[in-house]
């Protein structure tokens, strides 16, 4: 049997203050701020991967920079980038198609009612 | 300037992997942003936005900080720059903590094992009840505070302190955070160079980063850390021998020491009397006044005091109390401490505020990692701007000096 390893503590004591009006901006700020947090790894990552690999004989940054993409290349890409914004604008997507169903609010709410009711 | 300046690792420092290290680098590099970018933008809105909304609303100007702030709270701008250092703060305990969490049992033996090598003294009571203006909020949002032990010789909250301070700093205290006792240092060694202190106290030493200083300074004398919380004074004792320093440590309260009368010949403290209370902070300067021998001087570096500065300094210094869990921030600085000092039983023309310069330009002269000449010229010649970290050039001390004729038991607590 393994003994359980410690774990800090996570939060501090103290109430957080808010500093928007907006109801949820506060937490949505902090969430866009940790994405942009792993960005900046991922460019340092990514940085680290071209200086250790120029290290080793290979010029990685320069590659890249002369790189000509062939067409299966620009098609993986541009099919990425596609899915990418497909993900990232979800809400807009599914907005549309309510729109296109003519859901309602009042149709959900209608439907729980429905359902519960015996 | 681009502020490269790394910290110096020693054996009880975590290790980051390279994901955890470019976290932590990014909350450094966000912090600089906030104070070089954003922090500007607040003076012509308020100047142009808020002082001409508050005159159309109350039929004069803001008077002082807290008029400021009241209406400086409603503009989005400022909302956004509050927001952004508050989520920096969070970010940048948040990222180290990682780092600490996945080595935690690792570094609590190595600093049991640091410790156990070296012939400086680790005093750690059984039944140490730390102060509430330490317990009652986690101070500047560390998570778990300085007193939060969550294993056997735990040492977390210590290793979490050395560097998440270095990314607030955004590493202006030097390679090893110890600026603020180095330029103590500097600062005696050139105003009262016949001064041999051989007993020297550090109070609220935390980790002792401007603790060690004094005995590079002072070799030959007598070292002692004191601070509430045993997992901040343990990694203290174990990081001091990492660096090859032999400097006892204690868990001890500044207000009332286990140390006899006139016992130091120096009594200082940093960023200490900010952290504590109205109440503690005249027992602080009376126990020092007992602690020190005939001829001793009690130096506090800290924050200055807010009357030689206009209302909208004081209202962005103060952010830090409503922002940053530092509910003595601004109170502090309105107490009058050569009164408290007197009160404590020093000659008060033997009290003093003076300028100790930051020691930056020594961590670019030794070629630091990421101390670049330029740099740390940039640091070491700001113009002091309120909500930037390190006022421009020097830290603002206190100084006291006892009476080199002073009965010993005068005025002992």
């Amino acid at each position: 049997m393994t003994t359980p390893r410690p774990h800090v503590v996570k939060d501090a004591k103290g109430k957080r203050p808010t500093f928007y009006d907006a109801p949820g901006l506060d937490q949505a700020m902090s969430m866009i701020l940790v994405m942009a947090n792993e960005i900046s790894v991922l460019h340092d990552r990514l940085d680290s991967a071209e200086r250790v690999a120029k290290a080793q004989g290979i010029d990685l940054a320069a590659g890249i920079e002369a790189l000509v993409l062939d067409q299966p290349a620009l098609e993986a890409r541009e099919a990425w980038r596609q899915d990418f914004l497909d993900r990232l604008f979800y809400l807009q997507r599914k907005e549309a198609a309510e729109a296109a169903q003519a859901d309602t609010t009042e149709r959900f709410n209608r439907t729980i009612e429905e359902i519960a009711t015996p | 300037m681009l502020n490269t300046f790394q910290q110096l690792t020693h054996p009880v420092l975590p290790t980051p992997t390279h994901d955890e290290a470019a976290r932590q680098e990014f909350t450094k590099s966000f912090k600089n942003f906030i104070q070089q970018k954003l922090l500007p933008g607040l003076t012509p809105v308020y100047r142009n936005r808020v002082v001409p909304a508050f005159e159309r609303a109350h039929g004069r100007p803001p008077a002082d900080r807290r008029d400021i702030r009241s209406a400086m709270v409603r503009e989005l701008y400022f909302q956004h720059y509050a927001a952004a250092n508050r989520i920096a703060q969070e970010l940048l305990w948040e990222s180290t903590n990682v780092t600490v969490d996945r080595q935690l049992p690792e570094l609590n033996a190595k600093a049991a094992e640091l410790s156990a090598k070296t012939a400086a003294r680790l005093d750690i009571p059984a039944g140490f009840v730390p102060p509430r203006y330490v317990t009652a909020v986690d101070i500047h949002c560390m998570p778990g505070g300085y007193t939060t032990e969550v294993a056997k010789e735990d040492i977390s909250v210590g290793a979490l302190y050395d560097r998440g301070v270095y990314l607030y700093a955004m590493g202006y205290m030097g390679p090893l955070n110890d600026d603020m006792g180095r330029s103590v240092c500097n600062y005696l060694k050139r105003r009262i160079p016949d001064f041999k202190p051989k007993r020297i106290l550090d109070m609220g030493c935390t980790v002792g980063h401007a603790t060690l200083p004094y005995k590079e300074l002072f070799p030959d004398a007598e070292v002692w850390g004191i601070d509430v919380g045993a997992p901040v004074v343990r990694y203290a004792h174990a990081r001091a021998a990492g660096l090859g320093l032999e400097v006892n440590f204690a868990q001890m309260n500044a207000e009332e020491t286990r140390f006899p009368d006139g016992h130091f010949d120096l009594v200082v403290s940093h960023i200490l009397l900010h952290e504590t209370s109205a109440k503690a902070m005249p027992r602080i300067f009376q126990e020092c006044h007992r602690l020190l021998a005939p001829g001793g001087y009690m130096i506090h570096a800290d924050l200055p005091p807010f009357d030689l500065m206009d209302p909208f300094t004081q209202f962005i210094l103060d952010n830090e109390t409503w922002y940053n869990n530092e509910p003595f921030w601004g109170a502090m600085r309105e107490m009058n401490q050569y009164d408290l000092a007197e009160r404590a039983g020093f000659d008060r023309a033997e009290v003093r505020f003076d300028t100790a310069p930051m020691a930056v330009m020594e961590f670019a002269a030794q070629a630091a990692a990421g101390y670049s000449e330029e740099a740390a010229t940039a640091v070491a010649d700001r113009e002091f701007a309120a909500g930037e970290y390190a006022p421009g050039g020097g830290w603002e001390v206190l100084i006291a000096h006892k009476s080199a004729t002073a009965a010993i038991n005068k005025d002992a607590a």
